[in-house]
């Protein structure tokens, strides 16, 4: 049986909007988390017509809140440092998702093989990929479900 | 570059010695508003640009995009329309010393570190990673007033270090909030700021607007029209006169700017601007002991 990407999606996720803030974004991980009973580390981004225009990612909020003199501060021991986390966390939360999203998005259609996507993903060094359909997101396909696709039939094999 | 003044601290140390690895750059097809994300996301101020073949071509500064903006291009218009060309490149084993000197020459804050082949990048040569390389050296040196503070000597007083005043510069732009981006923008062209200083009907400071909250309402949509009170940020960071130059750069550092505002008396009384590439000329601002291999751009 060919296994391919709309056998393996997530069609139960959520999605944020560009003009959303980081910290309102912040509360759709922890509901995108739930919906998927584990930590989930990445978002997709749509328009007001469901079309995806970006990605978010755990990594593109940790650019934001790393301090862009960092190689400096990290020579000034005697730097103040209470408070240092939390002045980092407020000027972050009110950037615009848009302003920081990942636009150069890889998809895959429904059909894509299973086989496909592990090639995908292993070359770009992707965890998450959109399943478009029709130019609307209708999936996510994680690498831990495919992991764990592929071990289901290794275990067969045995 | 006056070679008296810097033989001794920067002799010997190269542009590997400095320079970060972390290359910023797009392909020259790719939009502006694509560049403004980079420089946002990676808190960068220019963006390589590179050829189809991987190759670097050009260069998009915040005040590239800038032009853009005052010149109502469209934000999805391609780099190609606001890139300067050629970037201006060293080599990786170049001593510090002739690096500054083009620095300074070609009036750039910023060197794409080239090593062997023509064209391909291996790094970036700015003047805050001078700046941290500069601290490094000074926490190590034995005649840090700050090692010295540290162990308990009487050499380490905070008298010992330098001032604000001895760095800031008293030349800055001021608006009112009434006034239009387009004006702020052409102050900021004219004399090459990097914030302006937003005033109320009273003259009292009330924000500031930098050259990235510029480039963000271009993105935004904001008509260059509108007032500069629709984008400030407020409220305006500050430094004493009197303060030392190390505690303004742990404030900088701390509030992540390049830039604080000099205060004397009273918060609402602005007298100056200090900067870490100011500091970046003084070594690094810490204490007087290499004041005589102190780094003088002159510009």
């Amino acid at each position: 049986m060919v296994v391919t990407a709309r056998d393996i999606m997530d069609t139960d996720f959520r999605t944020v909007h560009p003009d959303t803030t980081i910290a309102e974004a912040v509360t759709a991980f922890k509901e995108a988390s739930a919906i998927r009973r584990q930590k989930v580390f990445g978002l997709v981004v749509t328009d007001e017509g469901d079309k995806l225009v970006g990605m978010l990612s755990l990594y593109d909020i940790m650019l934001l809140l790393r301090p862009k003199n960092i190689h400096i501060w990290g020579e000034m021991n005697d730097i103040f440092v209470a408070g240092f986390i939390e002045e980092a966390c407020q000027r972050t939360r009110s950037i615009r998702v848009g302003d920081v999203m990942t636009t150069d998005v890889i998809t895959i259609s429904p059909g894509t093989h299973l086989l496909m996507i592990v090639d995908i993903m292993i070359k770009r060094q992707i965890r998450r990929l959109p399943v478009v359909e029709e130019g609307k997101v209708i999936g996510i396909v994680y690498t831990s479900t495919i992991f764990y696709e592929l071990m289901e039939k290794l275990a067969v094999c045995n | 570059m006056s070679a008296g003044n810097i033989r001794s601290a920067l002799d010997g140390l190269t542009v590997h010695d400095a320079m970060t690895k972390l290359i910023c750059y797009l392909n020259w097809n790719a939009s502006i508003q694509q560049a403004i994300r980079h420089t946002i996301k990676y808190k960068v101020n220019s963006v390589l640009i590179l050829d189809d073949k991987g190759k670097a071509i050009g260069v998009v500064s915040k005040t590239n995009i800038l032009g853009g903006y005052y010149v109502g291009l469209p934000v999805t218009a391609p780099l190609q329309a606001v890139m300067v060309v050629p970037p201006i490149f060293c080599h990786i084993n170049d001593s510090l010393d002739s690096a500054l000197d083009v620095m300074r020459q070609r009036n750039v804050h910023r060197l794409y570190v080239i090593e062997d082949q023509p064209g391909r990048v291996v790094g970036v040569l700015a003047y805050p990673d001078i700046l941290g390389m500069l601290y490094r050296y000074c926490h190590r040196c034995d005649r840090s007033t700050l090692r010295m503070a540290g162990s308990g000597s009487a050499t380490g007083k905070l008298s010992d270090y330098f001032r604000v005043r001895e760095l800031m510069n008293p030349a800055f732009q001021v608006h009112r909030e009434d006034e239009s981006l387009l004006q702020v923008m052409d102050s900021i062209s004219v004399h090459h700021s990097r914030t302006i200083l937003i005033t109320g009907y009273d003259d009292r400071p009330q924000g500031v607007v930098s050259i990235t909250d510029l480039i963000l309402a271009y993105m935004h949509g904001v008509s260059s029209g509108d007032c500069a009170k629709t984008i400030m940020r407020t409220p305006v960071l500050f430094c004493d006169y009197e303060e030392p130059l190390l505690l303004a750069v742990k404030k900088m550092i701390f509030f992540d700017l390049d830039s604080l505002y000099v205060c004397k008396d009273e918060p609402s009384n602005i007298v100056g601007i200090v900067t870490l590439a100011d500091v970046a000329r003084v070594r690094s601002g810490s204490c007087r002991a290499c004041k005589l291999s102190r780094i003088d751009l002159n510009d």
